[in-house]
């Protein structure tokens, strides 16, 4: 049955499958996955974890689509090989292949890589070597045009020499362009420099080597210039989603997946404006899809699927505009099909909690809250100004629809934060519970989970220094000494983990070398905690001449040229300096929703303007 | 998978192809989400957290191949066996097909607990060996009192005796000029013997089987309740019962 494509590497692959844990992960063949006949142009898209991460994964699974609904081109699926497979292949000399076909990825026109985050960059090294492919892009004369794009491209610099383009943004239009221009290269065989030349001038698409970086003395930036027609800020692209309604055939991983459930986005964009946020800044504007459209998706996918849950997903459900005429209709298409409806990302108010409870008849996961800080005077700092009133109604609200464990999301680290306002966290919790309690429902369970903030691009903290591993390990103490007590589970996140994705989410294009160095030490599958391995990294730092302290923590100035300045995701930098200032001086601002324009600049960037579908719920 | 429920319907499937790398539990999670695609009247356990009311038949080992796998679904209302038969035929991944259903009340045991036998057949490439040489260790394997065999598994290791759990064993010529060893062998919850095992002790019998053996295509035929000699197919009528 893989008789139709000739280099394919399934029979030699077969034979590794009883020898691997889960073998599933390699055979592609899910119900719904597409049925690829090798033609014209072939792209092959990878989301850099294994399998079961990879396939709940929306923009990979949307822009896989389009590219399949194009004329003369087909798109495949790619996933790291888990290292029980990795070895395997190295053993036999089987290359990375796509699920689809299991041809070789060499053999494609087309490969891209989502960047998730900062922690699987050395799992895309892998991905690209794995391949057969250069690592860096200076050293391919033919092969695949190896791309990026997702939220890692906010800052593409540590993977500059890596890429030969970057898409910016949302790429469902831009893709299809690329693989018209990669077909007219190929009929009229254009060299590869002149593809990428001419990719460069597409809105939102970045090519590195274009760009000559210079350094002062002092090790910051100097300059950045281009060259070969390039831009001098490359912007990102958005799309109309009401005009791209993807999904439309989802597929259905083989095992439980890391969201094993139907998503349906609900809008994209986020203008809370919480400045820690990378997402709230670099998704902008605010675009809602209908109502309408929203029941058609749920309807027809559920039914095309067969899940059992469906999530209406965005970057904070009860935000959008007609939130509770959406939940009730797509209530009732759950209730006739026998399926739970989950909103994820809630606020914590009492007006999320009754929505949930309303539209989630008999849920069965927990709730989970982010208050993100301790004090109120810290919840002003990043924006996010939630009063303790909000919240203790929020969780008095979750009992008394009868949740008796709820996750609670805080960070520690967060700009201008003291010792004090670490102490507030575990004083917060306690009175939370202790309002439930008086209210005589019992003692609510908390899962307390403590995350470190790491710092941004394109980001109002993007100049803020991240706390070391010292301090951080020293406000971890704080809480497990003081956060104990009946219901209570602290958990928190590896200090040494948050140094390396601090030292990359800011790094330059020397960075990369310390990436490519880890790699080559063997680092993999640096987001799992039991195959993180600190001292390969600080090895790697050292053998490259690359300083963390320089980039994870250290206080930038606002004047100082950020490696991703010439980048843009249409926010204005004056107002992320701006944001920053307020931040310090402990000043909100206000939601462009529902309150005046904040001047953020993205409307007048990409010509374009947020879309409501109603008024604030 | 018992009270409330008024039917039942039995599914008699294939898993071949890519499919047959599939886990037990994730061809049970495909089956679930298929006949959900295919909208049968599936009956749900009652309480906050319904849950499908199903059945398999005993877990076939990775990288086996089947045209016998049994299936159980409870159903709240009535489906004839060749609507459903047609309806989920539509809506399986691929290496997974309907070869039957049929349509059972629901005071019937479900497949999970009425199968104890499986029947499969190796075909060993002619580098193993031949005819004559397996059927020796065939006929050696089957006067055997005790068959001792070393039973690894992830946390322990241990020696037990697969002869009581060998019902039938035969060497015949197969594909190819290779030789086809079919056999029937304990498969359920009182006890398990898999075909691998019986290969491996096989081999070690014939002299000429190498590490070819190893290459064998396994195939599952079906899986069956043994009465004395018989094996019955739960996807046939059952025995009629005398009218009380």
């Amino acid at each position: 049955m893989r008789g139709a494509v000739s280099s394919s590497v399934w029979p030699e692959l077969k034979g590794l499958l009883l020898d691997v844990e889960r073998p599933s992960r390699y055979l592609g063949g899910e119900f719904n996955s597409p049925d690829i006949t090798p033609c014209g142009v072939a792209v092959a898209l990878a989301y850099p974890d294994v399998y079961e991460i990879g396939a709940s994964h929306l923009g990979l699974a949307i822009l896989s689509e389009v590219v399949n609904s194009l004329d003369d081109a087909s798109c495949e699926r790619v996933y790291s090989p888990w290292t029980d497979m990795e070895a395997l292949m190295r053993e036999r000399g089987i290359p990375l292949f796509t699920l689809e076909t299991h041809r070789p990825v060499a053999e494609l026109d087309i490969f891209g890589i989502s960047l998730p985050h900062e922690l699987t960059y050395t799992n895309v090294l892998n991905l690209i070597d794995r391949a057969g492919i250069p690592i860096h892009s200076r050293d391919r004369a033919s092969g695949p045009l190896v791309i990026a794009g997702g939220c890692g491209a906010a800052n593409p610099e540590p993977l500059a020499d890596f890429f030969d383009l970057f898409v910016l943004g949302e790429a469902e239009e831009r893709i299809a362009e690329l693989v018209e221009l990669v077909g007219m290269a190929k009929e009229e065989g254009l060299s590869r420099d002149e593809v990428l030349a001419r990719a460069s001038r597409l809105r939102g698409v970045y090519r590195p080597s274009a760009y000559q970086v210079s350094y002062e003395e002092d090790a910051t930036i100097d300059g950045v210039s281009p060259s070969d027609g390039a831009p001098a800020t490359v912007c990102k692209n958005i799309v109309d989603i009401e005009e791209w309604s993807y999904p439309r055939r989802v597929i259905v991983p083989h095992c439980e997946a890391v969201h094993d459930r139907l998503n349906v986005e609900l809008f994209r964009g986020c203008t809370r404006g919480c400045r820690f946020c990378q997402a709230g800044m670099v998704y902008r504007p605010v675009r809602e899809r209908s109502p309408e459209e929203v029941a058609r998706m749920v309807e027809t996918l559920s039914r095309a699927t067969g899940y059992e849950e469906v999530s209406l997903c965005s970057l904070s459900s009860a935000d959008y505009s007609r939130i509770s005429d959406v939940g009730a209709a797509v209530s009732d298409i759950c209730s006739e099909n026998k399926m739970q409806l989950s909103l994820p990302s809630l606020r914590m108010d009492s007006f999320s909690v009754e929505l949930a409870s309303r539209v989630s008849r008999g849920q069965r996961g927990g709730l989970t809250f982010a208050p993100e800080a301790g004090s109120e005077r810290l919840r002003r700092v990043i924006n996010k100004p939630l009063s303790e009133t909000e919240m203790i109604d929020a969780v008095l609200a979750a009992s008394r629809a009868g949740r008796k464990r709820m996750k609670l999301y805080f960070m520690i680290g967060l700009p201008t934060e003291t010792d004090a306002d670490v102490e507030e966290i575990s004083e917060l919790v306690f009175r939370l519970r202790q309002a439930v309690k008086a209210e005589g429902m019992g003692t609510p369970g908390f899962n307390v989970s403590v995350s470190t903030f790491v710092p941004k691009a394109q980001t109002p903290f993007q100049w803020a220094a991240q706390d070391t591993a010292e301090t951080v390990r020293r406000k971890q103490d704080i809480l497990k000494r003081t956060l104990r007590g009946k219901g209570l589970k602290l958990s928190w996140h590896d200090s040494s983990m948050s140094e390396v994705e601090g030292l990359i989410a800011r790094g330059d294009r020397r960075v990369g070398a310390a990436i490519e160095s880890a790699w080559r030490s063997g680092a993999r599958f640096d987001s799992w905690s039991d195959h993180f391995d600190y001292g390969r990294w600080l090895a790697a730092c050292a053998a490259t001449g690359v300083d963390p302290d320089f980039y994870a923590y250290r206080r930038r100035e606002t004047s100082e040229t950020m490696p991703w300045d010439h980048v843009s995701y249409g926010v204005d930098r004056d107002f992320l300096v701006k944001e920053f200032e307020r931040a310090v001086a402990g000043e909100t601002t206000p939601d462009c929703r529902w309150d005046e324009c904040t001047q953020c600049g993205v409307c007048d960037a990409l010509d374009t303007e947020p879309v409501l579908r109603g008024e604030r719920a | 998978m018992s009270n409330g429920d008024s039917l039942r319907l039995r599914v008699q499937l294939t898993k071949e192809g890519t499919a047959r790398y599939l886990s037990h539990s994730e061809f049970q999670r495909n089956l679930m989400l298929a006949a959900r695609r295919a909208r049968l009247p599936l009956a749900y356990s009652e309480g906050h957290h319904p849950k499908m009311k199903i059945s398999l038949s005993p877990p076939l080992p990775i990288g086996v191949t089947s045209e016998g796998e049994l299936v159980d679904f409870a159903l709240d209302s009535y489906v004839s066996g060749a609507e459903a038969e047609k309806r989920l035929g539509e809506v399986l991944p691929p290496g997974i097909a309907v070869v039957k259903a049929r349509l059972l009340g629901a005071g019937s045991r479900p497949v999970g607990k009425l199968i104890d036998t499986a029947v499969y057949v190796a075909f060993l490439p002619p580098a193993a060996g031949g005819e004559g040489e397996w059927k020796n260790a065939v006929e050696q394997f089957l006067r055997s009192d005790t068959v001792e065999f070393e039973r690894v598994q992830p946390r322990r290791t241990r020696t037990l005796d697969l002869r009581p759990g060998v019902h039938s064993l035969d060497a015949s010529a197969g594909e190819g000029g290779g030789v086809a060893v079919r056999m029937a062998l304990d498969d359920g919850t009182g006890g398990t013997v898999k075909p691998w095992e019986v290969l491996q002790v096989l081999a070690g019998m014939a002299p000429g089987a190498g590490e070819s053996w190893r290459e064998a295509r396994v195939h599952r035929l079906g899986v069956y309740t043994r009465r004395g000699e018989r094996l019955l197919s739960p996807m046939d009528a059952g025995p009629r019962r005398p009218a009380v």
